[in-house]
């Protein structure tokens, strides 16, 4: 009997740490970048005023460069209300266009509060929760525009979104002016360079040609601006060409971004999974 | 007895701060990512029980990976590298001079054996925590390459946290 205890004695620190390594591995196993986004969201309930503090830090050092872009946007804006000044002339000739009601589309705008982008799965903090509308799959882009990624999890006051530097994001992408269409992924190596595959052998991508969302991913807006190709390479099996896109938005660098929301993303869900859709889908 | 969990406690606190609110916020290159809080499990005293020191570093990678929104990779490599911080040391050192008291520094391990235990620590946490985050072979070397860079990163400012906290102590703990 003591042996037995002295026994347990010696190897309990042993059986302690493969009892402990076991129950981590496994929870990681069982993990996913959903998971990571609900800790992260968790935490900043602790951890978030700090958070927003050193983001404010941040925030200040870019004025000067948010200011430009700012103003770039602002004389953008202001070309295009011109020639809605212009077109409202013409439009008022045209009276009967009937109503369209609200938009779509819904924006918001929300500060980034902690960015990684040193990791493999990369997140983004922002300081916009269900409280100011924010839900699950929103759209992030930059203030010019730009695909920056999406709303994973929300809490009250916050909400997380995985940005295009995570090895879990997925789009879809276009090439401007064709109809050469591709998944849009990032291989967690270069912060500026996301990959777009499997576009067809046809599309010969040009250096400098632009990529942009397509409709088919719901979480994005048609047309968001994503990057510029920056060169491209044909497979091994010559059939399909995996294109580098370089992203528009320096996602290190955000400090303000912009919230989408299509507000018929859900109308459109729940009648894609609709009793009576799912009857002329099923296999007999 | 009192006094060396309060200091502990703010070593705790010091590092997690630091790498939550400054290294993580870094955000300089993928490839330099330090994770400077195995310096607590370093820093454990020598003559600290094999179960203390793996609770400690339990403590310390829940904490991180809570903070992080990392679902247990910085657990299971602090894990790893507490359970065999008491190998390494009884092989740099010699088992019987372990047992004595003190805080792990030059002056008590000696400069060469010191470095060479802050270095077998960090490489094995790394090893372990860029390994398990990449989960593939497809990018090998590129993982190799943020293995190399962050844990000579790292070192560095483990060196820099182990001579602040050493020094800050009266002679003997």
């Amino acid at each position: 009997m003591r042996k037995l205890l002295e026994f347990i004695r010696s190897i309990y620190v042993v059986v302690l740490f493969v009892v402990l390594e076991v129950a981590a591995v496994s929870y990681y196993a069982r993990s996913s970048y959903y998971t990571e986004a609900r800790l992260l969201a968790r935490s900043n309930r602790v951890a978030g005023g700090v958070r927003s503090f050193f983001g404010g830090i941040r925030r200040y050092f870019m004025l000067g460069r948010e200011n430009r872009a700012l103003i770039a946007r602002v004389a953008e804006l202001e070309e295009q209300l011109a020639r809605y000044d212009e077109a409202e002339n013409a439009a008022r000739l045209d009276a009967y266009l009937s109503d369209i009601g609200e938009s779509k589309y819904h924006f918001a705008a929300a500060t980034v509060v902690s960015n990684t982008v040193n990791r493999a799965q990369n997140l983004l903090t922002l300081n916009r929760g269900r409280a100011d509308g924010v839900v699950e799959e929103m759209a992030v882009l930059s203030p010019d525009g730009a695909m920056v990624g999406y709303v994973v999890d929300c809490t009250d006051r916050y909400s997380v979104a995985m940005s295009a530097l995570n090895t879990s994001f997925r789009a879809s992408g276009r090439l401007v002016g064709t109809d050469y269409v591709g998944s849009i992924y990032w291989d967690g190596t270069d912060q500026h360079v996301v990959l777009m595959g499997d576009v067809s052998k046809y599309a010969d991508p040009q250096p400098g040609q632009e990529v942009v969302t397509t409709g088919f991913s719901q979480f994005f807006p048609e047309d968001v601006l994503i990057g510029l190709v920056e060169s491209a390479t044909l497979n091994e099996t010559r059939t399909a060409y995996t294109v580098r896109v370089r992203l528009a938005a320096e996602i290190s660098r955000q400090t303000d971004v912009v919230l989408v929301c299509n507000r018929d993303l859900w109308e459109i869900r729940d009648l894609q999974q609709s009793e009576q859709v799912e009857q002329y889908t099923r296999q007999d | 007895m009192m006094y060396r969990i309060l200091t502990y406690s703010a070593l705790f606190a010091a590092t997690l701060l630091f790498q939550v609110f400054l290294f993580d916020n870094l955000s300089i290159s993928i490839y330099f990512n330090p994770l400077v809080y195995v310096a607590f499990v370093a820093l454990l005293p020598l003559d600290a029980k094999p179960v203390v020191v793996l609770l400690a570093g339990l403590a310390s990678g829940v904490a991180m990976d809570f903070a992080m929104g990392a679902a247990g990779i910085n657990t299971i490599a602090t894990v790893l590298v507490a359970f065999l911080r008491p190998t390494i040391l009884g092989m740099l050192y010699g088992r019987d001079d372990v047992r004595e008291e003190g805080v792990p520094s030059p002056e008590r391990l000696g400069t060469r054996v010191f470095v060479e235990y802050l270095v077998a620590l960090v490489v094995i946490h790394h090893v372990v925590f860029f390994s398990l985050e990449a989960l593939s072979w497809s990018h090998a070397l590129h993982t190799l390459l943020r293995i190399v860079l962050s844990s000579a990163a790292s070192l560095g400012f483990v060196w820099l946290i182990a001579r602040i906290f050493t020094a800050k102590l009266p002679v003997r703990v």
